[in-house]
């Protein structure tokens, strides 16, 4: 088992975000987390990367115990994170930007297989022409390509996608998801966050839906769209038109 | 130990939280409303007890007196250093602002030093300096204890009108939101400017106090700095009912240690810093 | 890791006239230049402890407490000077490890605390050490009144064949290579700071914690390093600075205007670059002499108008501003996004 969540919550004070949490991904998998806007859905993303700590529960990375480890013993345990709310280092150029995962993500990476390995993210991800370019003058567009090969550059086992195709157009998203298809088939497992439906349609394997902090559904695409729970969340309230 | 020294000590410290809170909370307005670091707030209170000192002097008035002529000299030139300098750094790097105040300071100090040099001056010549109260071994000075009443009602009269008058909730509504605040039509600008101009004028307040108190040099200024800064740190940002309680709380520590403690009033400042120390770190591992 | 290499170049320049000034100025082996040596220490002294604090705020921590590393290792080169009789030119590197050990127990407990919270409980212990300091047994550290510290040179002096100007000479002239090798060492730091990989993690750091964490970045790392570093150099100078003036005493060698300069002159200059703070510490240098000169009385005055207008009118610096002029005159470019709008 690659990543393991049991019984995972986080409290924010009286709001419950995240809770009774329970699922596994399999090495090579690519795993979709979807639900409606205050699932949750990042809140646990947050705390497999170790930037909340769950108020309880237990995270495991390939059979290691991680709960308690920081940010970036995870990321040197091979967690790769691309973020929802883009956050780049703006004062680095892009080629910098990918520098810090390439440098430090896994130790005792050398400086010229640190440079290969940025070279390479910058390439996969479209940024090669922008390398230069200081990061804060980049569009919304970019500076999501930069999350990806940020976290790509870590060299990752488990890469943490967190919308990186939101607003993304029909052609673009297609690219990224013949990119996550090719990470995937060098040996990287994929937990990806994503309201797009066809993007999840053509990418995971398996679909956790969250509403309410909880796990509503798991299963293929097919089965969880035809769970009546699932179609009652999304039919049910309607806030979601300007995300799909 | 003596418990009348125990209990001198309580109240000397009480009276004395009272300035510390006064200055603190003019600087809380800077930093809470404007979102500027202030090093030169201290300043004003030190261009507030050498004004005073100055009109004592050439007019012998009396330093409750002088106080209606200090306060809008003071307002006016904070309304002047606003405008002429902290506007063009509100959206700069806190180092910026750091280092533009720091210059304000310098100036201000050495324009005082060049003006009254660098001996200390007191109101020496006011009837009632010496003037207190015996209770019960006890003794309560009349100017701390007016300089206490004082600034407790100009701090409550900020509190209240923070949270009652017009001015004070768009003050509130800028410091919580600058955008959404510009957007629903308030000017921002002036009412920055005037958070400014009245945060000087508290520490100009404060000023005046200090030369009745104490005998000031110009650079009295700037340990105030310090302490208004730890003081507000302290109470959190933005919390003007914090700046109370941890003016009490070192302001009392502060003075136990000077009565209690044999050879203790060379440690005032250690322990005062030490108790912000202490707790600061303290805070930021307990949270996490 | 573009411009390390301009950053090399100016930085080697630097150390270059520096190393030449005392030869060239022996040209001059006269009484003037005493004084010029002497002012030549003082701005390499403002160098070190500028450059040394900007190393520190490279990782986003803005200490308060640069006097007190500076004052710890003034302090360990009196005790050990007057405690015990070991030669004095131990105290430069004792002064640097005593700050630096200090700072990795300042630095471990302040790790959690960011931004001004972190400005003022460094700003706290200053005042604490110095308390502290004051404190301690006379017959070790002098208590209120401090101790004298002999000096690290003794020039001969030869009745008859000598001057007695020559004996100041021989001894600023030797003085000045100390804080030239001292500068130099500091540049060094810094430059191996920038063309490695610390530079990405300072600057990751700097810029964002949490992200930084998340590419694998050990912050309390990246942050307890530079700590060290940046005191274990002021460390040093303040032990060279307290066998050059001759003593130490709680109120002066603690003096928070040493923090205050240590900050202010890397703004001026240029943070989180080795050339702005160098930069700084020559020009401000300069700029204090000359109002000193022509102002005896309040000349200070005009060296606080000048950061005032210095802040308003080059935001990031003179680093910054030669970037921007560079760019404007090559015409390409955009100018850097909040680059500069001054009361125009
Ligand atoms: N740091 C926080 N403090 C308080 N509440 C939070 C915090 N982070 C998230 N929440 C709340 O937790 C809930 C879950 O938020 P989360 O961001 O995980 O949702 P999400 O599923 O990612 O939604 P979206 O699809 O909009 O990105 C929301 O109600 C949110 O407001
Ligand atoms: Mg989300």
């Amino acid at each position: 088992m690659m990543l393991r969540v049991q019984g995972l919550a986080k409290r924010f004070g009286g709001l419950v975000a995240v809770s009774d949490l329970d699922f596994e991904v399999t090495e090579g998998e690519i795993f979709a987390i979807i639900g409606p806007n205050g699932a949750g859905k990042t809140t646990t993303l947050n705390m497999i990367s170790g930037l909340l700590t769950p108020s309880a529960g237990r995270i495991e990375l390939a059979g290691r115990d991680i709960t308690h480890a920081n940010s970036a013993e995870r990321c040197h345990a091979g967690l790769g994170r691309a973020f929802q709310v883009v956050q780049p280092f703006p004062e680095m150029t892009v080629e910098e930007n990918v520098m810090v995962g390439a440098l430090y993500g896994a130790p005792g990476t050398s400086n010229a297989v640190a440079r290969r390995r940025a070279a390479d993210a910058l390439e996969r991800s479209g940024l090669d022409a922008l390398r230069d370019v200081p990061a804060e003058e980049l569009t919304l567009l970019q500076e999501k390509r930069l999350e990806i090969a940020r976290a790509l550059a870590t060299a990752p086992r488990v890469l943490l996608l967190d919308e990186v195709m939101a607003g993304l157009r029909p052609a673009e998203a297609r690219l990224a998801v013949g990119l996550v298809r090719e990470v995937r088939d060098q040996g990287v497992t994929v937990v990806f966050i994503e309201h797009v439906m066809p993007v999840v349609r053509d990418l995971a394997d398996r679909v956790l839906v969250m509403d309410y902090g909880r796990p509503l559904a798991l299963g293929s695409y097919a089965e969880v769209t035809a769970d009546a729970r699932v179609i009652e969340a999304y039919l049910g309230r309607d806030d979601e038109e300007d995300e799909a | 130990m003596d418990p009348t020294l125990v209990l001198q000590g309580l109240v000397s410290g009480v009276l004395a939280a009272g300035l510390y809170a006064l200055v603190s909370v003019g600087l809380a307005l800077a930093i809470g409303v404007i979102g500027v670091i202030n090093f030169a707030h201290g300043e004003f209170f030190m261009i507030g007890a050498f004004l005073a000192y100055q009109l004592f002097v050439s007019f012998g008035f009396d330093p409750l007196l002088s106080l209606i002529f200090v306060a809008p000299a003071l307002f006016v030139i904070g309304a002047i250093v606003y405008r002429s300098t902290i506007r063009y750094v509100l959206e700069a790097p806190e180092l910026n602002q750091m280092l533009l105040t720091f210059g304000l300071s310098i100036i201000f100090q050495n324009l005082a030093l060049l003006i009254w040099g660098g001996d200390p001056r007191s109101i020496s010549g006011v009837p009632y300096r010496s003037i207190g109260v015996q209770l019960g071994g006890i003794s309560i000075g009349l100017v701390p204890l007016g300089s206490f009443v004082i600034s407790l009602v100009l701090v409550l009269a900020l509190y209240v009108g923070l949270a009652r008058t017009r001015l004070g909730r768009a003050m509130r509504a800028v410091a919580q939101n600058r955008v959404g605040a510009s957007l629903v039509g308030l000017e921002v600008d002036r009412i920055y400017l005037v958070a400014f101009a009245l945060s000087a004028l508290l520490a100009g307040i404060g000023g005046v106090m200090i030369a009745v108190i104490q005998s000031p040099t110009p650079t009295v200024g700037f340990a105030f700095t310090l302490k208004a800064f730890a003081i507000v740190v302290l109470a959190g940002l933005g919390n003007i009912r914090g700046i109370l309680w941890a003016s009490l709380a070192v302001a009392v520590s502060e003075s136990m240690v000077a009565t209690l403690v044999p050879n203790g009033d060379a440690l005032r400042n250690a322990v005062f810093f030490a108790i912000i120390f202490i707790v600061l770190v303290g805070r930021a591992w307990r949270r996490a | 890791m573009r411009r390390a290499l301009p950053d090399v170049l100016w930085t080697l320049a630097l150390a270059i006239v520096a190393a030449l000034a005392p030869t060239l100025l022996k040209a001059g082996f006269d009484q003037a230049s005493v004084s010029y040596l002497s002012l030549a220490s003082n701005a390499m002294s403002l160098g070190i402890l500028a450059l040394s604090w900007d190393l520190l705020a490279r990782t986003g921590q803005l200490s308060l407490a640069h006097a007190a590393f500076y004052g710890a290792g003034a302090y360990a080169a009196a005790v050990l000077a007057n405690a015990t009789g070991v030669p004095i030119v131990l105290a430069l590197p004792l002064g640097g490890l005593v700050a630096g050990l200090l700072a990795l127990g300042l630095g471990s407990v302040t790790l959690r605390l960011k931004g001004i919270y972190f400005a003022i409980a460094t700003l706290a212990f200053t005042e604490v050490l110095k308390a502290v300091v004051q404190e301690l047994p006379t017959g070790l550290a002098g208590g209120a009144a401090g101790l004298n510290v002999p000096p690290l040179f003794r020039p001969h002096f030869v009745p008859g064949q000598m001057q007695r100007w020559e004996i100041a000479f021989q001894r600023n002239e030797a003085y000045f290579y100390v804080y030239a090798a001292l500068l130099v060492l500091t540049i060094a730091v810094s430059i191996v700071v920038q063309r490695t990989r610390l530079r990405a993690a300072f600057t990751a750091v700097r810029t964002n914690e949490a992200v930084a964490a998340v590419m694998g970045v050990r912050p309390a790392r990246a942050k307890l390093l530079a700590f060290v570093l940046s005191s274990a150099l002021v460390g040093m100078l303040g032990a060279l600075e307290a066998m050059r003036l001759g003593s130490v005493i709680p109120d002066g060698t603690f003096a928070i205007s040493t923090t205050v300069f240590a900050l202010v002159t890397p703004i001026f200059g240029g943070l989180y670059t080795t050339l702005g703070p160098i930069l700084g510490a020559g020009v401000l240098s300069a700029v204090e002499e000359t109002l000193k000169r022509t102002f005896a009385e309040g000349y200070l005055i005009g060296y606080g108008v000048v950061l005032v207008a210095s802040i308003l009118f080059m935001p990031r610096g003179l680093v910054g501003l030669a970037t921007r002029l560079r760019r404007r005159r090559g015409g390409s470019g955009t100018p850097a996004a909040g680059d500069a709008e001054g009361p125009a």
